[in-house]
């Protein structure tokens, strides 16, 4: 299952202007998306397992890589997440 | 009437472009004598015209819109947004919008159902294939979108019929026009997902086995079941599915393989014999 204003906001964001401002203030950003309080909660601890289970993974992999995380980092969590049957879906 | 000239696939994987510096002289070496002949081979084969069939990695559609299948009628299609792509170039490519039409009015006659864009923005999956073989100047592009990113996917016997459509298209267009056909993505890989960074290897070597044996029930049958355990970007597999199926079936012969785990891509390269008459 996708969530559809963190995939939204995840799209968003390949706008390189719109990822300056992200970048420059995260919570400025989020506050334009209605973001369910919980998923909102897991972007702002960069809860890398829990977003998994909501938004595409190519999605989810460019997000972390525009937002700064090291690539070593997010291969660490993605890898500790456990597959959700909703990302299992996912597979090709 | 339009010649077949040539059936490709090659994989796209970003890191080819932007982990280059990092990998090891063999893994780029093996990347650059993979291109270099799929480039050659696509020289010597003259398109007019090269139908490229492509996933969009979230540039044109998002899961608002999301089309299973759309083909490319415009004029022009803009150049790669991603930013680290600035070095390709071209900011705009060339279309064929005979050609895409034809096709799309084709489709239709015969129980397909694509969507259409007048303006589609081509990703890398279009755009490194087409850099890395050296295609300048270009062939004007048609390009075929497919959705393999976000279920649910196209079937693969439909990928298949789709390509087999595709060259009857071809075939049946009404000018002199010589058209080559390329696959891009695969094989196995996983992104943004907790194998990422794994390769199957040994999904791979048999995936390439079926390809080349021909067999297209076979092949059909086996992605069906392995395409679920191979990595989500495995599902790329399905644009070669249809290029198999715009060759009829025949074997492809393998251009080269390489697993290279800094692209994080078991990358293939291939082209099928479409001269023989089936």
């Amino acid at each position: 299952m996708r969530d559809y204003w963190l995939s939204k906001l995840f799209f968003d964001l390949q706008s390189p202007p719109f990822a300056d401002e992200f970048r420059a203030d995260r919570r400025k950003v989020l506050d334009r998306y209605p973001l369910k309080p919980e998923v909102r909660s897991a972007v702002e601890a960069d809860d890398v397992a829990f977003l998994a289970a909501r938004a595409n993974p190519y999605l989810l992999r460019f997000y972390f890589l525009m937002a700064g995380m090291p690539e070593d980092e997010f291969l660490r969590r993605i890898r500790a997440s456990a597959p959700a049957p909703a990302t299992k879906a996912a597979h090709g | 009437m339009a010649e077949l000239a040539g059936v490709y696939a090659a994989s796209h994987g970003p890191m080819i472009v932007r982990n280059w510096e990092k990998l090891s002289a063999t893994e780029r070496n093996g990347l650059t004598l993979a291109f270099s002949e799929l480039g050659r081979r696509i020289r010597a084969a003259r398109p007019d015209v090269l139908v490229v069939i492509s996933p969009d990695h979230w540039v044109n559609f998002f899961i608002d819109n999301l089309p299973a299948i759309c083909v490319g009628v415009g004029e022009v299609h803009d150049g790669p947004p991603e930013p680290w792509l600035h070095e390709f170039p071209h900011r705009s490519l060339p279309g064929h919008p005979a050609l895409a039409e034809h096709i799309v009015r084709h489709a239709v006659e015969h129980d397909f159902e694509p969507s259409v864009s007048y303006r589609l923005a081509l990703d890398h999956g279009f755009c490194i294939p087409l850099w890395k073989a050296g295609l300048d100047p270009l062939p004007a592009i048609v390009p075929v979108i497919f959705n393999d990113l976000e279920p649910p996917f196209p079937s693969v016997k439909r990928c298949f019929d789709w390509g087999a459509m595709l060259a009857q298209a071809v075939a049946s267009f009404p000018g002199k026009l010589r058209v080559g056909i390329l696959a891009t993505g695969g094989l196995s890989h996983s992104i943004g997902e907790p194998d990422m960074g794994r390769i199957d290897e040994a999904f791979d070597r048999d995936c390439i086995r079926r390809f080349e044996r021909g067999d297209p029930r076979a092949l059909i049958d086996f992605l069906n079941e392995r395409l679920p355990s191979a990595g989500n970007g495995a599902s790329e597999v399905r644009n070669w599915v249809a290029a198999h199926g715009a060759a009829h079936g025949r074997g492809f012969e393998l251009i080269r393989y390489d697993p290279i785990p800094n692209v994080y891509v078991g990358c293939g390269f291939a082209a099928w014999n479409v001269s023989a008459r089936s």
